[in-house]
C-alpha cells in the first residue's frame, strides 16, 4: 500500500525530495500527459455518467452473463467490457466505481486534511503536553498496520460511507499534522507570532495570513499523494467486503467478486483493476512532480 | 556521545506508549462488535450456562475492570482463549507466526537484493531504456494495490502461464507469487531511493577526483558511492520491512497464505477477540521494535537525528 | 486439451527425455488407474465437531457419518441399508426389535454391544448433554437390552419412522466405556467410533488424516489413509483437484463445472439434493409477518431464470416444501409460480409501505448463496420490494441461527433426514424446532398427527394440507432442489449421496487400479 510520507526518518525525507528523483525525459512526459487525460476523462465521465453511459450498471441480465467483451450481445446491447456473473455490463460498473472511488477518496482526503491540519496547528501552537500527545499518537499510528485497525472498525461499526471515508480519512491525518506542526514551529521561533499576538492579533489570522499560504504547496503535494493512497485503500477495504456494498459497483468489489471467474471471465476482475492502477499511478505521479515544482524544499522537520 | 541516553529513553517511552495505546484502541473496538457467547455453546443451551461462560471470559465484570484486567494479562503475554480454535489464543498465534515471517522475509530480501542492483544500475546509465523501464516497474510498483498485484500475478503467471501454484503454502513454488506481491512495494521504493541516493552521492566532488585519477568507472562507482549511500538506504530498507506488515494482511488474503495476517482477518470476521488482540499485538510489537531498533541505529550513526 | 507445462516439464525429467511422453497425451490410460493407497478429499470448510451429536453441518457430517456407523445406513440409492442393526421389526403398534450386529468393534477394540446403543441414543435426548440432535430421536420413550445382541425400542406413540430416524443425525453410535471414561471434551479431541476409518491427526483450518480401519465389519476401505482438507475459497478448490492433489471436492457451483470436464482426468458427479434450497423467513419480523408480502416476494422470482443461467440447468424448481424423491411428494402440484404483476398486486393489497427487507447472505455456505441473492434482490426491486442485501460470515449466521435474529431472510439448505416430510418441514418448522419463527394451529396438529399414524393414506391426505397451508404463509421461501455437484478425478469411483453423506465405504467408493 503505498504511503506518502514513509517513515519518520529525516534522510529519508531529504532523499525522497532529490530532483532526481526520476528520470526526465520527453518520454515520460508524452505517457504522463496521456495518463492525466485517462484520467480526466475517468473523472469527468464519473460525473456525467448517467447522461452518457447508456447501460444501467445494476440491470442485471442473467441470460448474458459472463460474457467476453463484445459489440453485439446477445441481448442487443454493446458490452464493451464484457458482463460479469450476474450480466451486468462492466465499462458501466467501471465508470459508475469511478464516482465511488473519486467521491470516497475526496472526501477521505478532505477528512483527514482538516483533522490532520488542525492536529498539527494544535501541536505546533500549543507546544508542551498537547504537541506530546499528539506526535505520540501519530507516531503509534504509523507503527501499526492500519489495515487491520480499519478492518476491525468497520466489522464493528459496519460498512457504510460515512464510516468509510471517516476511517480511510483518519488513516492519513499524520502527513497533514506533520507539516502544518512543522511550520508553525519554523514561524514561532521568529518572534513576530509573539509580537503579533503581543500586539492584540488573533490566532485566526496569524494562522491565515502566515502559516496557510507558506504550506499551501506542501499540503497540496500531500493532498494528492493523500488521494492515490485512499482511493487505493477504499478499493482494498471494498475487495475484503467492508468498503462499498453491493449492488453499487466499486472497484475493489468487482476485483473480489471476479476471483472466481479469472480463469474464465477474467475481465471482470482485470478492467477494474487496471483502471484502478491506472488510476493510482497517474494521480501519485503528478503528487511528485507537484513536489518537485512546486516545493522542492519540502523536507520535513 | 552527548545526547545518547536521552535519546534512547525518549524513543523507548514514545515504544512504550504507541503499544499501549495500540492495545487499548484494538480492546475497545473489540467490545464494541457485540457479544460473543453464544457463538460458543449449542443452541439451546439454557441462559444459565451462558451466564457460566460470560463470567467464566469476565465479560460480566463492568468495562473498567475487565480493561485493567486485560491490560495485565497483555503484560503476561495471556490473551485467553481463542473462541473459534477452543485454544490459547497466544498457542493458536504462535502456529501461524512461521509462515509469515516465511513470507515477509523471503519478500523483503528479494526486494532488496533485485532493487538495490537496479537502483545502482539505473543511476548509472541515468536516462537509458534501463532505467526508464526500471523506474516505469518501480512507479507500478509503488502505487498499484497489492491486491490487485497479487490477482494480476495469479491471473498472468499461475493461470494462464502454469508456472506457478495459485494458491496457498507448500514448496518455493507457492512462495514466490506471493512474495513477489508483497515485496512489490518494498521493492519499488528500494529501487527509486537507491538510485536517488546513489545519483546525489555521484554528483559529489571526490567522485570527479577519482575519475579523474582514471580508475575504472565501476568500481569508482561500487566504492565510494554504496558507502555513503549505503546508511540511507540501509535505514529504509529496514523500515520497510514495517510496512511489510501491513501489506502481509492483504497478500496473505488474496494468496490463502495461512499465516498471521489473514489468520487477523479471519479473526476479525468471526468475533474472535483474544486472537485478534493477540495478533495486533504481535503485530504492533513487530513493527514497533524495528523502528525503535532503526531510530537508534540512526540516532547512533547521524548525530543530527537526535534533536527529533 | 488441457496438458499443463508442469506435466510435460515433469514428465521431461522424470525420463531425462525432452518431448512428448505418455504422460502428456491425452486421454492416456494412465490417467484413469491410479496405484495409490492415499484418499484426499477437499471440502468447503472445516470440521468443527467430530462428536456426531454435536454438530449437523455437512462439513463435519462428511466425517462423523465414516467415524461412526449408524443401526440403520441410508445407502446413495435412497435405500435403507442394515448398519450395526442386521434386522429390525415392528412388534406391536409401539415396540421395534433390532438384531444387532456380532463382532462389530470399536476402533479401539471394545465390542459393540447393546450397551453402546442404548447408551448413543438416549445421550442424544439427555437434557444434560445438551446435543445438536435432541429432537431427532424424541419419539422414543425407552430402551431395553435383554441381551448384548438385541435391542428394544419403544416409542411413546407409533413412529413408523423409527429405523429411518436411526440412519441419520443422531444415530451415530459412540462408545459407551470410553465416553464415560474420556468425557465430551476428551471424546471430541479423540473420537473412537466403529466406522471403517479411525481418528488420526487433525490441523484446524488445514486438514484432518484418518487411518483405514482393517477390523471393519463391512470390510477395509479401498485405500490406507484418508485425508480431509479445509479450502473455503472455491478457486483454490477447483485448481487442487485440476492439478491432482486432491481426489474429491465438494461444493461444486455448476457455472465452475466446464473447466473439470475439459480436462481429460476429471469429471463432474452429482446428485439430486434430497433437500430445498429455501430462503428462511424471520415471520415474526413485519413486514414478514403478512402472509400476502410473502407471497408476493416468492411470485417476484424468477425461478426458471435462476436454475437455468446461474445452475446451468442443473436443479428443479419446488413445487412444494417436500422434496421430490421423499414419501408423499406430491407430483401434480405445478412448480413455484413466477408472475412479477401478480405479485405487485398482492404487495398493494398487503399495504406494504415500502419497509426494508434484508437478504443475509453468507458467501459460499450454501452453494452460490451470494449471487442468487444478488438475482433475487434485483428480481424484488423490479417488483417494487425495497430490499438489502447483507453479507454475513457463517460463523455470524451461525449465531443468529441460535438466537433466532435474523434481520429478514437468509439461505438454508434444510435436509430431508428421513425421506419423508416428517423429517425435513415438521423437523425444522415445528414448535421448538431450530426455525420456529412461525406458527399456525392447524398446521401443527396435522404435523404431530402424522408423526405418530401408521396410515400412509391418512399421513398424505395430512400432509397435502399442510402444503396448501405452507403455500399460503410461506415461512420458507424455497428456491431450488439442486443437484448437489462433486468434482472427482476419473480414477475414482464413488457416487454421491444425496443427503450429503460422503460414503466411504469399499462399496461405495474405490480406485480405478490397472
Amino acid at each position: 500500500m503505498a504511503s506518502s510520507i514513509p517513515a519518520p526518518a529525516p534522510a529519508e525525507l531529504r532523499l525522497a525530495a532529490t530532483q532526481e528523483s526520476r528520470p526526465r525525459g520527453r518520454r515520460m512526459a508524452w505517457l504522463m500527459r496521456l495518463g492525466l487525460g485517462f484520467v480526466a476523462l475517468l473523472a469527468v465521465l464519473a460525473v456525467v455518467a448517467p447522461w452518457v453511459i447508456p447501460q444501467d450498471p445494476e440491470r442485471q441480465s442473467l441470460r448474458t452473463r459472463l460474457r467476453p467483451p463484445t459489440l453485439e450481445g446477445a441481448d442487443g446491447r454493446a458490452h464493451l467490457l464484457g458482463t460479469d456473473h450476474l450480466g451486468r455490463d462492466i465499462l458501466a460498473r467501471v465508470v459508475y466505481g469511478s464516482r465511488v472511488s473519486l467521491v470516497v477518496g475526496l472526501a477521505a482526503v478532505l477528512v483527514g486534511g482538516f483533522i490532520g491540519s488542525t492536529l498539527g496547528l494544535a501541536a505546533g501552537y500549543r507546544g508542551g503536553r498537547a504537541d506530546a500527545v499528539i506526535m505520540t499518537v501519530a507516531d503509534a499510528q504509523l507503527a501499526f498496520p492500519f489495515i487491520l485497525l480499519a478492518i476491525g472498525i468497520i466489522a464493528v461499526l459496519g460498512p457504510s460511507f460515512p464510516t468509510l471515508v471517516v476511517v480511510i480519512g483518519l488513516s492519513g491525518w499524520v502527513s497533514y499534522a506533520r507539516i502544518l506542526r512543522a511550520q508553525v514551529l519554523v514561524l514561532r521561533s521568529r518572534e513576530f507570532v509573539e509580537a503579533i499576538r503581543a500586539l492584540g492579533g488573533s490566532t485566526v489570522r496569524v494562522v491565515l495570513r502566515h502559516v496557510l499560504p507558506n504550506v499551501l504547496a506542501s499540503l497540496v503535494v500531500v493532498a494528492t499523494l493523500e488521494l492515490a493512497r485512499s482511493i487505493v485503500l477504499e478499493a482494498t477495504l471494498s475487495f475484503l467486503g467492508l468498503g462499498i456494498q453491493p449492488p453499487t459497483p466499486s472497484w475493489g468489489g468487482m476485483i473480489q467478486e471476479g476471483r472466481d471467474y479469472l480463469d474464465s471471465a477474467w475481465w471482470i476482475s482485470t478492467c477494474p483493476g487496471v483502471v484502478l492502477m491506472i488510476t493510482s499511478i497517474v494521480i501519485s505521479r503528478t503528487g511528485d512532480w507537484l513536489r518537485d515544482v512546486l516545493d522542492p524544499t519540502l523536507r520535513g522537520e | 556521545m552527548r545526547g545518547l541516553l536521552p535519546f534512547v529513553v525518549q524513543r523507548l517511552v514514545r515504544a512504550l506508549i504507541a503499544l499501549w495505546l495500540v492495545s487499548t484502541v484494538v480492546f475497545v473496538v473489540m467490545r464494541l462488535s457485540g457479544d460473543p457467547v453464544p457463538l460458543l455453546l449449542p443452541p439451546d443451551a439454557p441462559t444459565s450456562e451462558m451466564e457460566r461462560v460470560r463470567r467464566d471470559l469476565g465479560l460480566d465484570r463492568p468495562l473498567p475492570v475487565q480493561y485493567a484486567v486485560f491490560i495485565a494479562n497483555t503484560l503476561r503475554l495471556d490473551f485467553g482463549r481463542s473462541l473459534h480454535f477452543r485454544q490459547p489464543a497466544v498457542t493458536v498465534v504462535r502456529g501461524y507466526i512461521a509462515a509469515t515471517l516465511e513470507l515477509g522475509l523471503t519478500a523483503f530480501f528479494l526486494a532488496a537484493l533485485v532493487a538495490v542492483p537496479i537502483g545502482l544500475l539505473s543511476a548509472m546509465k541515468r536516462n537509458s531504456v534501463l532505467d526508464h523501464a526500471a523506474m516505469g516497474f518501480a512507479l507500478i510498483g509503488q502505487a498499484a494495490p497489492t491486491f490487485f498485484l497479487g490477482i494480476l500475478f495469479i491471473l498472468l503467471l499461475s493461470l494462464k502461464a502454469d508456472l506457478f501454484p495459485t494458491s496457498g503454502r507448500g514448496g518455493w513454488q507457492h512462495l514466490a507469487l506471493p512474495a513477489l506481491t508483497l515485496g512489490a512495494f518494498t521493492m519499488a521504493s528500494i529501487a527509486r531511493l537507491t538510485r536517488s541516493a546513489v545519483l546525489e552521492v555521484l554528483r559529489a566532488d571526490y567522485i570527479r577526483t577519482a575519475r579523474a585519477k582514471g580508475l575504472g568507472e565501476m568500481l569508482v562507482v561500487a566504492k565510494h558511492t554504496l558507502r555513503n549511500a549505503a546508511i540511507p538506504i540501509v535505514t529504509i530498507t529496514a523500515l520497510q520491512f514495517g510496512t511489510l506488515l501491513g501489506g502481509a494482511v492483504v497478500t496473505e488474503t488474496v494468496f490463502s497464505w495461512p499465516g498471521i495476517g489473514r489468520l487477523a482477518v479471519q479473526s476479525i470476521y468471526n468475533r474472535d477477540y483474544p486472537v485478534v488482540q493477540c495478533t495486533v499485538f504481535l503485530a504492533a510489537v513487530m513493527f514497533i521494535v524495528i523502528n525503535f531498533a532503526v531510530d537508534l541505529l540512526y540516532g547512533v550513526l547521524d548525530p543530527r537525528a537526535r534533536a527529533g | 486439451m488441457q496438458v499443463t507445462r508442469r506435466e510435460l516439464l515433469k514428465g521431461a525429467t522424470a525420463l531425462g527425455v525432452a518431448g512428448a511422453l505418455p504422460q502428456a497425451l491425452p486421454g492416456a490410460a494412465q490417467a484413469q488407474t491410479t496405484q495409490k493407497k492415499e484418499l484426499v478429499t477437499a471440502q468447503g470448510g472445516d470440521v468443527s465437531k467430530f462428536d456426531p451429536h454435536f454438530s449437523t453441518s455437512s462439513n463435519d457430517i462428511r466425517v462423523s457419518f465414516n467415524l461412526f456407523d449408524n443401526l440403520t445406513s441410508r445407502h446413495p440409492d435412497g435405500k435403507l441399508h442394515p448398519g450395526l442393526a442386521t434386522e429390525w421389526k415392528l412388534d406391536g403398534q409401539t415396540t421395534w426389535r433390532f438384531k444387532l450386529r456380532q463382532g462389530a468393534k470399536f476402533h479401539n477394540g471394545d465390542p459393540f454391544t447393546s450397551a453402546d446403543a442404548k447408551f448413543s441414543i438416549e445421550r442424544t435426548y439427555d437434557p444434560n448433554a445438551k446435543t445438536m440432535v435432541a429432537t431427532a430421536l424424541a419419539t422414543i420413550d425407552r430402551i431395553e437390552t435383554p441381551d448384548p445382541y438385541t435391542l428394544v425400542i419403544n416409542t411413546k406413540k407409533p413412529d413408523p419412522l423409527l429405523p429411518a430416524r436411526l440412519g441419520f443425525y443422531g444415530g451415530q453410535i459412540v462408545p459407551k466405556k470410553y465416553l464415560e471414561a474420556v468425557g465430551n471434551d476428551g471424546f471430541n479431541a479423540k473420537p473412537v467410533g466403529t466406522g471403517p476409518v479411525s481418528f488420526g491427526s487433525w490441523v484446524k483450518d488445514d486438514k484432518g488424516v484418518f487411518d483405514a480401519y482393517g477390523g471393519y465389519w463391512g470390510g477395509k476401505p479401498d485405500f490406507d489413509r484418508w485425508i480431509v482438507r479445509s479450502i473455503p475459497e472455491t478457486a483454490p478448490r477447483i485448481a487442487a483437484l485440476l492439478k491432482g492433489e486432491v481426489d474429491i471436492i465438494t461444493q461444486l457451483p455448476p457455472d465452475q463445472e466446464d473447466r473439470i470436464k475439459a480436462n481429460p482426468s476429471t469429471r463432474v458427479e452429482g446428485a439430486l439434493y434430497a433437500g430445498l434450497y429455501c430462503l428462511g423467513v424471520n415471520s415474526k419480523r413485519p413486514p414478514l409477518d403478512n402472509p400476502l408480502v410473502k407471497q408476493a416476494l416468492s411470485l417476484a422470482i424468477d425461478r426458471d431464470l435462476i436454475v437455468k443461467e446461474l445452475w446451468k440447468g442443473r436443479g428443479i424448481v419446488p413445487s412444494q416444501p417436500i422434496a421430490k424423491g421423499d414419501n408423499h411428494f406430491d407430483v401434480k402440484l405445478p412448480p413455484l409460480a413466477y408472475n412479477p404483476k401478480e405479485a405487485r398486486e398482492r404487495l398493494k393489497k398487503a399495504g406494504y409501505k415500502n419497509e426494508e427487507i434484508f437478504i443475509e447472505t453468507t458467501v459460499a455456505y450454501v452453494s452460490q448463496d451470494k449471487p442468487m441473492s444478488e438475482a433475487i434482490a434485483a428480481m424484488w426491486k423490479d417488483v417494487g420490494v425495497n430490499v438489502k442485501v447483507e453479507v454475513i460470515e457463517y460463523s455470524v449466521r451461525a449465531q443468529k441461527n441460535r438466537e433466532k435474529s435474523f434481520k429478514g431472510v437468509w439461505w438454508s439448505d434444510p435436509t430431508s433426514t428421513l425421506g419423508d416430510p416428517d423429517g425435513m418441514m415438521w423437523r425444522l418448522l415445528g414448535p421448538g424446532g431450530p426455525m420456529d419463527y412461525w406458527r399456525n394451529a392447524k398446521w401443527d396438529e396435522l404435523g404431530n398427527a402424522a408423526r405418530f399414524s401408521v396410515d400412509e393414506k391418512f399421513r398424505a391426505e395430512a400432509y397435502r394440507d399442510m402444503t396448501k397451508i405452507f403455500l399460503e404463509y410461506l415461512p420458507w421461501l424455497p428456491v431450488i432442489q439442486p443437484y448437489e455437484d462433486y468434482g472427482l478425478q476419473k480414477h475414482v469411483e464413488w457416487t454421491p449421496n444425496p443427503n450429503q453423506q460422503f460414503e466411504i465405504r469399499r462399496f461405495n467408493l474405490k480406485f480405478r487400479r490397472a
